[in-house]
């Protein structure tokens, strides 16, 4: 089993995680971590089948969780899980999307980027440029911006009000990033307004998004497959059983062992005061839980 | 007078000189009557009175004489003197008178006497005439005592009632004018009927008495005849045999067979009778057999004293023997009770079942029909009281040529794990511990090799049940049925078959040749260029020290009881190492592989996202890849899938190490519709039949 995605509720009190049999688990992070917990609060509260294919991505709104599967994405109503709210057949074989007020920024296998209003269902407009499938999308909220990376290694930066590219960066040409010996593909993606990250088959580097050029390049072996600001640290998960710490200055602090051989997402409880954890979970199906960022405290077993 | 009387006398005496005796006394007689003078008569006449006043006057005279004589004398009388002649004279006279009185007197005496004696006698008589009356009275009322008394026999004869008699005597015998009045003859009639009866009843008795000699006559003659038939009959049976295999109707086979199993110990003879029933009944390829020393069983079953003693006189014999050299230690006593304890039952029951031809796809030239015969020897071990199995396989091919292949048919392991974790190895009778204790036998495991297996199911279909130490979590092992026959019957079909078709696919396999028979061609591409260059086994410790299976080995997904295998397939200058745990119950449970890839770096399923969805299109897809029913084709298509996912795994991997773009050792080949799909950048591994393409999952 590989656990492809997580996302934590609104309230902060569970959190769901969808695999690649296409099932998402809810687990109860209130029980988890109270003092009396035994094994069995570890297990999910509730599982469902929610798509045919792995569920790549999960997203909460604020009542409802998306789920992407394998060409569809579906709502389901946080209150009543089980019940699908709406679907939207997308019809490629994979997708991931992100939100932004009341639209949902889709990417698809279809190598394009689709905006659709969440209200009414309809497809806004589409941005396209990539030349292969999309992993990965970040928001600039503040400019209006969406970066994206995909598998062809480029780092395209859209004005999400025109829906015209407004960058393309090819990160696998930059010398001090490049790793040819793995590929060119961008899997992931984050930025915080001037600074963007991003890694994959180059080195994650840190970018400073206005000169477009990279500042700090970390030293971590595999490709990393997501990462994210947090305070003033920079949190990677990828290949290898472990969380990495990187400093904004392109060092890595530490290196936090996981159970998973290889890890594909990462999340951080920040809606939540009691819970504030921080989940990885990849190729097993054990999602770590960090009460401490520094060290694990104990699995939930899909 | 009495001097007359004399002379009479005298005269009578002189005259009857002359004559006969006769004459004398007829002449007495007659001259009595003439002359005699009877002084007798003379004697009736006389009065004794008189007679007495006489002698006392003669006695007087008498003594008055004497004294005169006296006187005579004393006055001097001479003698001669006629006064004393005188008185001697008268003396004499008086004498004779005395004489005669005398005579008289006892003449009186003898007369009275003669008349009290025959008055005596005739008393006499009278009293003993009287005697005789009354003694005859006496007899004559003893016989009427006696004849009064005298129960008849003819009493205790159970007569007919008389009413009944009247009715049913004819006439003649019953005289009913006759016995009506008179009891005696009434009686009498009776009796005669009753004995005409009873001269009736036995001439009947004779009559049938003949009849029944006839008869047994008869029965003799016929047992006779009979016995005389049987060697006939065994003659006919022999000659039968060979009609009764032609028609498959072994009657004489299945009778000496019941004869046998008699004798059989009786988890045996349940084994016996429900592998009979079954096989008759389902299958026609499974055949029981006895075999062993039936005197051995048929001793065996003796009342035990007489071996003891045997035992004993042998032991002491023995003993005997030893002292010369040395005396038995006790290490050997107790090898000697060891042996005891683990003694078989000396008759042992064979169960053959036959495989049909398993087809095989071989070297992918032809097929071959292996057809193979499982054997079973079932024992009974006496004191232990569980029964063990042996298993043998016999093919009708020749099986060499697989040397990795050497432990599929080993009869050790051929039955291991029949059912789930049914090793054979600990007896599953709990009572035998403390059995064990007593003789210092501390695994039974070490005498397994010889004794055989005991298997729980084997101990099941000999309908004998012990209570285990777990919980019956493994599934229903209650009553002894019919269906439980049926489904270890095909289990171990089901085992020889697959063992039988692994064992010809590892020959295969050996010369580096996947077979894949046309009914899975349409998992696989036309060209695999990934070939299995070796196919070895391995051992258990060999297995465990593998890197890349430890997360099987934590998993518990393995145990001792396995088979381990190791593939290498190679292309070009990578080579991909599979470790293979093989389940004793395949192809129930799938072959699972451990993938490890030596291609620029080692990588493995624990690292490699890729090479972790390689093991899981092996593993996962039984359904898959199983191929047509009974599945035996599992492994050698795992293998072949494994070929084809190394295949895509090379080609899509576009990167050359050394940083240029230089032509690639794998060129592309496979069609795939994207290479890359989700975070960890999956390879498409599934292959779609017609189209030919690969894709994701």
């Amino acid at each position: 089993m590989s656990v492809f995605s997580q996302s934590f509720s609104p309230c902060g009190r569970f959190l769901a995680a969808g695999n690649n049999y296409g099932e998402i688990a809810v687990f109860s992070l209130s029980a988890a971590l109270s003092p009396d917990a035994t094994d069995m609060s570890q297990k999910p509260i509730l599982t469902f089948t929610a798509h045919e294919g792995p569920v790549f991505m999960l997203l909460s709104t604020d009542t409802h969780l998306l789920s992407a599967g394998n060409g569809e994405i579906s709502a389901w109503s946080w209150v009543e899980l089980t019940k699908r709210v709406g679907m939207n057949m997308h019809g490629h074989e994979f997708v991931y999307s992100w939100n932004n007020d009341n639209s949902l920024i889709v990417g698809g296998g279809d190598n394009n980027i689709h905006i659709m209003d969440m209200e009414t269902g309809i497809f806004k407009s589409v941005l396209q440029g990539h030349t292969d499938y999309i992993h990965c999308l970040a928001l600039k909220e503040r400019e209006g911006e969406i970066l994206s990376g995909g598998e062809d290694g480029a780092v395209r930066i859209w004005d999400s009000r025109t829906s015209q590219a407004v960058h393309c960066i090819e990160v696998f040409k930059y010398e001090e990033c490049t790793r040819p010996q793995f590929g060119k593909w961008i899997s992931c993606l984050a930025t915080d307004s001037d600074w963007m990250l991003c890694g994959g088959g180059p080195s994650l580097s840190l970018w400073h998004l206005r000169s477009m050029s990279p500042t700090s390049v970390f030293p971590l072996a595999g490709c990393q497959r997501d990462a994210m600001f947090y305070q003033d640290m920079i949190l990677a998960v990828g290949e290898g059983p472990h969380v990495s710490h990187c400093l904004l200055g392109g060092s890595v602090k530490a290196q936090i062992p996981c159970t998973s051989p290889s890890l594909n997402t990462l999340a951080l409880n920040l809606s939540s005061t009691e819970h504030r954890v921080m989940t990885v979970a990849g190729s097993s199906d054990q999602i770590d839980v960090f009460t401490n960022f520094s060290y694990r405290a104990f699995s939930l077993s899909f | 007078m009495s001097s007359d009387t004399l002379k009479k006398r005298k005269a009578k005496v002189i005259r009857s000189d002359g004559g006969t005796p006769e004459n004398k006394r007829g002449r007495a007689e007659g001259e009595q009557d003439v002359r005699v003078y009877n002084e007798e008569v003379e004697l009736e006449g006389r009065d004794p009175e008189q007679d007495y006043v006489l002698y006392k006057s003669t006695c007087e005279a008498l003594a008055k004489l004497m004294a005169e004589i006296q006187e005579l004398k004393a006055n001097g009388a001479k003698e001669g003197s006629e006064e004393v002649e005188e008185r001697r004279r008268q003396g004499c006279v008086h004498f004779v008178t005395l004489k005669k009185l005398n005579r008289l007197a006892h003449m009186r005496l003898k007369k009275g006497r003669d008349q009290t004696h025959e008055a005596k006698q005739r008393v006499d008589v009278l009293h003993l005439q009287l005697q005789n009356l009354l003694y005859e009275v006496m007899h004559l009322q003893k016989e009427i005592g006696k004849c009064l008394e005298f129960k008849s026999q003819h009493e205790e004869i159970e007569l007919v009632s008389v009413d009944e008699f009247l009715k049913e005597a004819p006439a003649e015998i019953s005289r009913p004018h006759l016995t009506k009045e008179d009891p005696h003859q009434l009686t009498l009639a009776r009796l005669d009927w009753e004995l005409e009866q009873r001269k009736r009843l036995a001439e009947q008795y004779k009559s049938s008495l003949c009849s029944k000699e006839k008869i047994l006559k008869g029965i003799e003659l016929k047992k006779e005849y009979l016995g005389s038939l049987q060697p006939g009959l065994q003659a006919i049976m022999q000659a039968s045999l060979p009609v009764q295999e032609y028609l498959s109707m072994p009657f004489e086979h299945v009778q000496k067979q019941a004869e046998v199993a008699r004798h059989l110990p009786p988890p045996l003879y349940v084994l016996f009778v429900q592998a009979n029933a079954y096989g008759q009944a389902f299958d026609k390829n499974l055949t029981v057999s006895i075999s062993g020393d039936v005197d051995e069983a048929k001793a065996l079953s003796r009342p035990p004293e007489d071996s003891q003693d045997d035992e004993s006189d042998s032991d002491a014999e023995e003993e005997q023997q030893n002292t010369k050299r040395r005396r038995a230690t006790v290490g050997v006593q107790l090898d000697d009770k060891r042996k005891e304890m683990l003694k078989r039952h000396p008759l042992s029951l064979c169960i053959d079942l036959k495989c049909k031809g398993v087809q095989f796809y071989l070297f992918c030239v032809m097929h071959v029909n292996l057809n193979g015969v499982l054997h079973l020897f079932f024992y009974y071990l006496m004191n232990l009281n569980i029964l063990t199995v042996k298993a043998k396989v016999s093919t009708s091919a020749d099986l060499s040529g697989a040397i990795s292949a050497g432990e599929l048919l080993n009869s050790e392991s051929l039955l291991n794990c029949l059912y789930a974790s049914d090793h054979g190895q600990e007896t599953p009778n709990p009572g035998n511990r403390y059995q064990f204790d007593k003789v210092g036998i501390t695994t039974f495991a070490d005498y397994v090799s010889e004794l055989g297996h005991p298997y729980n199911w084997v101990q099941s279909l000999g309908g004998l049940q012990f209570f285990g130490d777990a919980p019956q979590t493994e599934g229903a092992q209650s009553s002894l049925s019919a269906s439980h026959m049926e489904a270890t019957m095909k289990l171990l079909r089901g085992r020889l078959q697959s063992r039988l078709a692994l064992h010809k696919q590892f020959s295969s396999l050996e010369h580096s040749i996947v077979p894949v028979s046309s009914e899975c061609q349409h998992l696989f591409p036309a060209k695999v260029v990934s070939r299995l260059a070796r196919w070895t086994m391995m051992s258990y410790q060999e297995f465990m020290e593998l890197s890349f299976v430890q997360h099987v080995v934590k998993a518990g997904l393995m145990k001792e009881t396995d088979l381990f295998f190791m593939a290498t397939v190679e292309r070009g200058t990578a080579r991909l190492q599979a470790a293979v745990v093989l389940n004793p119950r395949y192809p129930e449970i799938t072959p699972l592989f451990s993938l490890s890839l030596l291609w620029k770096g080692e990588r493995s399923g624990r690292t490699d996202d890729n090479l972790r969805a390689m093991e899981s299109e092996v593993n996962v897809f039984k359904s898959e890849l199983q191929g047509p029913r009974p599945g035996l084709q599992l492994l050698t298509n795992q293998i072949q899938r494994l070929c084809m996912c190394l295949d895509v795994y090379l080609e899509t991997e576009s990167q050359v190490s050394d940083g240029s773009e230089g032509p690639r050792e794998f060129p592309r080949e496979k069609m795939c519709l994207r290479t890359a799909r989700g975070p960890n950048r999956l390879k498409p591994f599934k292959y779609n039949h017609p189209q030919g393409f690969f894709s994701h999952r």
